[in-house]
């Protein structure tokens, strides 16, 4: 499935900035399960950026600008060939960190034991208990009858990305269903890292900005749990940085700290 | 050089000069007071010195009195003062310790030293007499670390920064005692002054510590002209307004030419010195001596705040 | 071990001197009465005079002190110095080697040799540090290695310090001030040279610059600022080798660059010696609220164009809890056995372990793994009762806070005491530079414990500090 993505990013800046420095995560990389085609971000002072990876292996951008506008916007756009893979990525990629750097356990990520109490002595194999995770994180939470993720992510003033859930609706947001999942696997001593990504609509659910959780199983590598919407991703899910947790992988962060607004239009190309 | 450094030399220099002109109007006004007979007189010349010193309006918040104890204290030791004695060797202290490598050993040992002393004084033990030898230490301590400086350091960017702030703050102390009593050196139709004027004019050349070099240039007794003349246009006077700018543009000519390139504190310097280089008495008396020193303070301040701009200070 | 004499480093318990103390106990014996006396105001004039102050947390007036120096160097023969720089370059490689390998291929946590656990969920463990490669694989470049002496063969490691350990500017005046002070006894022995040690570091920061740096590389110095107790040894340092001693807002980065801001507009920056902690150093990555880094600064780190000493993350491997592992870490990574031994260490999270700390606290020594400088710790034999039921409870609220070691009996140096000559106990902090070749300094800080039988040496506890000597053959 060939998606077009088109990322907007709008920063208010507080009153007499003299130097305004931003790190970006708005590349997305090629991998098992995407192509990226053409990608492209625009930005003021991104073609003086520093370019590097980080340590979570996402290619990053860091920009600075002196005296800048009042408002700050950036774009990302670009088309993504995606192939449905189950969800399943492999084995670790050469620029990525090992997997057991993942079974960090981060102040965003604690999971009460009676989440994942009851897998903890289970004899079944690493997926199923993952699965099993997945539904229970659901259970827990609470699922919409036809969940519909926002289109908007919204970063406060401490920048931690939360996902504003349906206005009319009870649902905690997004990112609550990643974390409450990677708290449980690592819990159990399993691998799982934060997802920021961009999901197509269908299948009752609208597109735009997501989140969900990769796990990783020694035989299958990572693979992709979506807690929210109950399913591993699909080719309709595509991924754009890797974390701890939605601080790490946050896909812009600065100083100083300002109000972020990003909405994201994905659409089959 | 880190443009931060630059800024703590040039005002590492300032409050360093400033203490001294601190301690020297005190010592004036504490003389003045000392000699003057009539009811009142006494608090009228520390009130004086005060305006000259820009500290009066921060006295009077927070006292009622301008009795000789109460204003040396507000003046040597007081906090809350900007301007008093302990403030300026704490910032300069403050300042040097912050550019502790670009300062020499001397420098510093004698900034430092001027600093633990002066701190450890308790203000109760300098009360009456002890004031004068006081006032007179911190003059040779600012006379010591000029000395450390002259004789030590590298004719570089750093010394030039050091010697503008050193005499930016010297003109601007000058120009305000003039300011200060600028009516009793206007011209006037008579020529002898009354007790008053004599009174008046001793202590302004006083607070310039000028009253002896002044018989050495004029041969002549206080004339109201001379005065003003001697502390705006001799050459020779080295706390006098031309000698002052002299200096201050001859140390940012020299930055100009160790960095290659002219920046606009260079044009501001060379706007001071062109109102005080050739000019004369008589044009500066008809323009408005009062009006010619606040000119001459504006122009002064330009010179600090187009430094700051061009070096990067922050 | 609390029980018997600690070991005299200058005299045998025979009362004969030893053998390298034997020109120091002539040269006491020929000073005058009050010699010493004069001796040490002097030493206190020289030490106000050249600005060596340190700033007292918690202290309300008078916030600058002076570290007491005594006038009785400690002295160390040439052979066991041999033997301690051995053991000491030893554990930098093996620390080294176990910082690239926990922020690379985490081998010894499969291995199973360290707990990953305790890495992983630390503190001190850094995740941005992933898979990055410093210049010349090195981490730690600046270390301090505390080590004490319970007998005439018998030294221990108490602690190493990757962060940013600091003291290396008394090390240097000290000896300063003690040859200004006494040159005659220079005179009579061979003491090795500490004055090398800011040419090595430069020498080390120059080896580790990055590969995009042209010519000679620009070295910053980055302080917290004058209002830091170590601001002293910050300026002298970026003083004694020609660098530029910058605090966060002199710098910038720009282009992914870092720059510092001067007279003449912006310089490049290539190797910055930072004295501030991991987590101040840039707001964008750690600390938000950090007003003393430079934002971005991390991000110029791993672009690969500017060289931070230490690296972020170093703390991981001086972590009080990892110390406990130091033996192991050493055999993984070099095949060989540890020359220095670790103090033995109880871990309070072992209930057999806990019940006998618990039960024989009186007698030991209970730290607080993320303290440090004296803090948090307590000495069981000087404490009061009162203080050990105190600290029991907390072991017991919280038992993996805590480190608990037995008393050693550090060893005593003669130590000036109000015109006397009196046996204080010492510890010893060497010197280690790792960059392109380990340079260790024949010498280091001897902090001495002034109060008649205290065992902690830290200048925030009533500590002062000796010059010290490395004897040449």
């Amino acid at each position: 499935m060939r998606i077009e993505i088109d990322h907007s990013l709008t920063f208010s800046l507080p009153p007499d900035t003299a130097q305004l420095v931003m790190h970006l995560l708005l590349t997305p990389a090629s991998g098992p399960s995407q192509t990226v085609e053409s990608w492209s971000i625009e930005a003021a002072g991104i073609g003086n950026a520093g370019r590097f990876r980080d340590g979570y292996g996402n290619a990053a951008h860091l920009v600075n600008q002196t005296r800048p506008d009042g408002e700050m916007r950036l774009v990302a756009r670009g088309v993504v060939r995606t192939t449905d893979t189950n969800g399943v990525l492999g084995r670790k990629l050469p620029d990525e960190p090992v997997p057991t750097l993942y079974k960090r356990v981060t102040a965003l990520t604690r999971a009460p034991v009676t989440l994942y109490g009851k897998f903890r002595s289970a004899k079944d194999n690493r997926l199923d208990v993952l699965h099993g995770l997945m539904a229970r994180v659901g259970e827990t939470l609470g699922l919409a009858e036809e969940a519909e993720p926002a289109t908007q992510m919204q970063a406060t003033g401490e920048q931690t990305q939360r996902q504003s859930a349906e206005p009319d609706s009870d649902l905690p947001p997004t990112i609550d269903y990643v974390h409450l999942f990677i708290g449980g696997a690592r819990a159990l001593d399993i691998p799982a890292r934060f997802v920021c990504g961009y999901l197509a609509p269908g299948d009752g659910m609208a597109g735009g900005l997501h989140a969900w959780a990769e796990a990783y199983d020694d035989k299958l590598g990572w693979i992709g749990f979506d807690a929210q919407n109950q399913v591993c991703p699909t080719e309709r899910y595509v991924r754009l940085a890797v974390g701890l947790d939605a601080e790490s992988a946050l896909p812009l962060r600065t100083v100083p700290i300002g109000e972020i607004v990003q909405e994201a239009v994905v659409k089959p190309a | 050089m880190l443009g931060r450094t630059a800024a703590n030399l040039f005002w590492l220099s300032r409050y360093v000069e400033r203490a001294e002109n601190m301690a020297r109007l005190l010592e004036v006004g504490y003389r003045m007071s000392l000699t003057s007979r009539r009811e009142g007189g006494a608090s009228e010349h520390l009130v004086s010195m005060m305006q000259a010193a820009e500290v009066d309006e921060g006295f009077d918040a927070k006292h009622e009195l301008a009795d000789v104890d109460t204003v040396a204290h507000y003046m040597m030791f007081d906090p809350d003062n900007s301007s008093s004695v302990y403030s300026c060797l704490q910032a300069a202290r403050t300042n040097a310790r912050a550019v502790r490598t670009a300062l020499t050993g001397d420098m510093w040992e004698s900034m430092n030293g001027a600093w633990l002393e002066f701190s450890q004084i308790k203000p109760r033990d300098v009360r009456g007499a002890k004031l004068q030898g006081l006032l007179q230490w911190v003059k040779q301590r600012s006379h010591e670390f000029r000395g450390a400086l002259l004789g030590t350091i590298l004719r570089d960017d750093g010394f030039n920064f050091l010697q503008a702030g050193n005499f930016v703050e010297r003109a601007d102390n000058t120009a305000r005692i003039l300011d200060m009593k600028y009516y009793v050196l206007l011209p006037r139709a008579t020529q002898v002054g009354g007790d008053l004027d004599i009174q008046q004019w001793t202590l302004i050349l006083r607070a310039a510590s000028a009253h002896r070099a002044y018989r050495h240039v004029y041969h002549d007794r206080y004339k109201a002209e001379n005065i003003a003349d001697f502390l705006i246009l001799r050459p020779e006077m080295p706390r006098s307004l031309v000698y002052c700018a002299n200096f201050v543009q001859q140390n940012l000519d020299s930055l100009a030419k160790i960095y290659g390139r002219r920046e606009q504190c260079q044009d501001a310097a060379d706007s001071l010195l062109a109102m005080v280089e050739g000019a004369s008495m008589d044009a500066i008396f008809s323009e408005g001596l009062h009006e010619f020193l606040n000119e001459f303070i504006s122009r002064n301040n330009r010179v600090t705040d187009c430094l700051s701009d061009s070096y990067n200070f922050y | 071990m609390g029980e018997k004499t600690p070991f005299d480093e200058m005299y045998n318990p025979d009362g004969s001197v030893r053998e390298p103390y034997r020109a120091l106990a002539e040269w006491l014996a020929e000073q005058p009465d009050k010699g010493l006396a004069l001796m040490q105001t002097d030493a206190e004039a020289i030490f106000r005079k050249l600005g060596i102050t340190f700033a007292v947390y918690g202290s309300d007036e008078g916030n600058e002190k002076v570290i007491p120096f005594d006038v009785i160097p400690r002295i160390i023969a040439a052979n066991e110095w041999r033997r301690l720089s051995k053991g000491i370059e030893q554990r930098v490689k093996a620390l080294n080697a176990f910082l690239y390998d926990i922020y690379h291929r985490q081998e010894i946590l499969k291995a199973g040799r360290v707990p990953e656990k305790l890495i992983l969920n630390n503190e001190a463990f850094c995740p941005q540090m992933m898979g990055l490669e410093p210049a010349k694989g090195v981490y730690a470049h600046i270390i301090g290695v505390d080590i004490v002496r319970v007998g005439p063969d018998e030294f221990y490691v108490l602690e190493d310090n990757l962060r940013t350990p600091s003291g290396v500017s008394y090390m240097l005046e000290d000896r300063e001030a003690m040859m200004l002070l006494a040159p005659d006894l220079f005179h009579r022995s061979k003491v090795a040279p500490v004055e090398i040690y800011p040419e090595n570091l430069r020498r080390t920061l120059e080896s580790v610059a990055p590969d995009s740096a042209r010519g000679a590389p620009n070295i910053a110095v980055l302080t917290p600022g004058i209002y830091n107790s170590a601001y002293f040894e910050h300026s002298f340092l970026a003083d004694q080798m020609g660098a530029q001693l910058c605090e966060g807002p002199d710098l910038f980065v720009d282009g992914g660059k870092v720059y510092m801001r001067t007279t003449c507009g912006p310089e490049q920056v290539d190797v910055i010696y930072r004295r501030i902690d991991d987590d101040y150093l840039d707001p964008l990555t750690f600390r938000p609220d950090s007003m003393l880094g430079v934002p971005g600064l991390f991000d110029a780190y791993r672009a690969g164009n500017v060289t931070l000493v230490n690296a972020p993350g170093t703390g991981i491997a001086d972590d009080k809890a990892v110390y406990t592992y130091v033996p192991d870490i050493i055999e993984f990574y070099l095949g060989e056995k540890a020359l220095l031994s670790n103090v033995p260490t109880y871990n309070c999270t072992d209930e057999d372990q806990r019940a006998w700390v618990l039960e024989n606290i009186a007698d030991l020594v209970v730290k607080e793994v993320h303290g440090s400088g004296g803090y948090g710790m307590m000495v069981g034999p000087t404490s009061t009762k009162a203080m050990h039921a105190e600290f029991r409870k907390k072991i017991e609220a919280r038992p993996d806070n805590y480190i608990v070691q037995p008393t050693l009996n550090l060893s005593t140096c003669p130590t000036h005491i109000s015109g006397d000559v009196a046996p204080r106990h010492v510890d010893l902090r060497p010197y280690v530079l790792v960059g392109d070749e380990v340079r260790i300094t024949p010498g280091g800080l001897t902090r001495v414990a002034l109060k008649k039988g205290s065992l902690v040496v830290n200048s925030s506890q009533g500590g002062g500090t000796k010059d010290t000597w490395v004897l040449e053959d």
